[in-house]
Formats: structure tokens, sequence, C-alpha cells
């Protein structure tokens, strides 16, 4: 007989206070309402990965897309940069395509 | 000219109006392409050149992609919904993640969302607004809280 083990992940904000496990086997991101970002969902770092996590505005003209915006400042947002020791993750937020307009 | 926008094709929309195509934004497989800043989407396109691998969106020089972390051809769309709520039709479907998570990804500007069960036809493109990349790490989509398209009558 083979033992099912479940796998644990923990995860931690380094601009909030919150925690969080997940027991997905396959690599992928946890992500979090955050305070320290303004209310944004932003992704959590593994429990022993040093890292920042950071908010990154949109380069270019909204141009009547229907964008994600910075709910504190009202800013349009473009991604959120998780920037660890050995590499770094990027969440980007993709507009609404409308059919408006050309 | 460059990305500017982000737009659903005149094309897909003429041919679910006129049952030109066999369309199911429901029950087809759907995938997100990544795409760099040398292409110039155009929402006016025919529906030939809205499609993956053909005119702006030729695969060749333009599509962004790192072996099976991000494949060429995109990543498949998830929790796919579509449905109308009120005069809003919304086409959604949940974050898009890379396949790994050791992705290393350079001047992403754009994606492509593409109706892989029907001849990769284009059915939309979303301007991230500027340039993006990843290093040896996971890249997310996260497709805006009004959806991935949205039409309003």
């Amino acid at each position: 007989m083979v033992p099912v083990l479940r796998r644990n992940n923990f995860w931690y904000c380094p601009n909030c206070d919150q925690k969080s496990v997940t027991h997905e086997p396959a690599p992928h991101s946890r992500f979090h309402t955050c305070p320290g970002l303004r209310g944004l969902s932003a992704p959590m770092l593994l429990v022993g990965t040093k890292g920042k996590v950071e908010l990154r505005e949109r380069e270019d003209y909204v141009n009547g897309d229907m964008v994600a915006l910075d709910p504190e400042r009202n800013r349009p947002v473009m991604s959120i940069v998780t920037t660890r020791d050995n590499g770094q993750d990027v969440a980007v937020f993709a507009p609404t395509a409308t059919a408006k307009g050309a | 000219m460059a990305w500017s926008n982000s737009k659903i094709f005149m094309a897909f929309l003429e041919d679910c109006l006129e049952n030109a195509a066999a369309l199911n934004l429901a029950s087809d497989t759907h995938k997100a392409a990544l795409y760099d800043n040398d292409i110039t989407p155009d929402q006016t396109v025919s529906a030939a050149n809205s499609t993956y691998n053909a005119g702006q969106w030729t695969a060749a020089g333009n599509e962004v992609s790192d072996g099976t972390e991000w494949d060429a051809a995109g990543e498949p769309l998830t929790g796919v919904a579509a449905g109308f709520s009120s005069n809003v039709y919304t086409f959604d479907a949940t974050n898009t993640p890379s396949g790994g998570s050791s992705a290393t990804l350079a001047n992403v500007y754009g994606c492509l969302v593409y109706d892989d069960t029907t001849a990769d036809r284009g059915i939309c493109y979303n301007y991230f607004g500027g340039v993006n990349s990843v290093t040896d790490g996971t890249f997310t989509i996260v497709w805006n809280a009004s959806g991935i398209f949205t039409i309003t009558a």
C-alpha cells in the first residue's frame, strides 16, 4: 500500500500580515487581496523565499481600455512584480477587450 | 504603430452573428498567446488575418514563448464562463498562469485570445499597457474583473 501524502505550501505576504496554506501539487501562485498594495489582488511568497512585491503602473495611455485601477490613487495599474533572490514573477492585469471604437 | 488598446475582432462577431463559423465560446478550447511590440493589432482585419499565426499574429519573430513554461501557440484558458447579465455579454476565464514556475519571457506587450477548436480563429486581443518580462518565475495573466471581453448592448 502506498500512502497518499498531502503537500502543504505555506505562503506569506511581505506587504501585509496575511498567511495561507495550499495543497496543490502543480506549480501555482497564491493570490490575495492585499491591504499593503491598496487592496489589489497580489501574489504571495512561499515561506522561506525572500523577496519584494511591487505594483507597476500602466506605461501607456489608457486609450479607452477597461483597465484595472489602483483603488486608492485611481491610477491604471499594469502589473505586480515579485522579485526573488533567484528570479522574478509577474502578474499582468489584462484590460477587458471591447468592440467599441477603432 | 504598435499595440494601443484591447479589442474584439469584428470578423469574429460577424461570423458568430451570420453563422459563418462554428464558434462556441462556452464549449470550445481557447488559448492566450503572448506577443511583443513588433505588431500592430487591428480589430477590423479579415477573419483570416485574425487567426493565430497569420497576419499581424504571425508567430515567427513576434510571439513570445518559453518551451512548456509558456507554450508557443499559447496557454489554454480554464474556467471559461460566457453569458449575459442584463444588457452585458461577458466572456471570462480564471487567471491564466504559465505552465511551470521557471518561465523566462521578455518584451511581452499583450496577448491574442483565440479559438483553438475552430481553426485558431482570433476572438480578441488584450494590450497589457507596456512591456512585461519574467525571469525564471511565473507569468500570470490576471483577467479584468469585467472579463476578457465584454459587449454592452
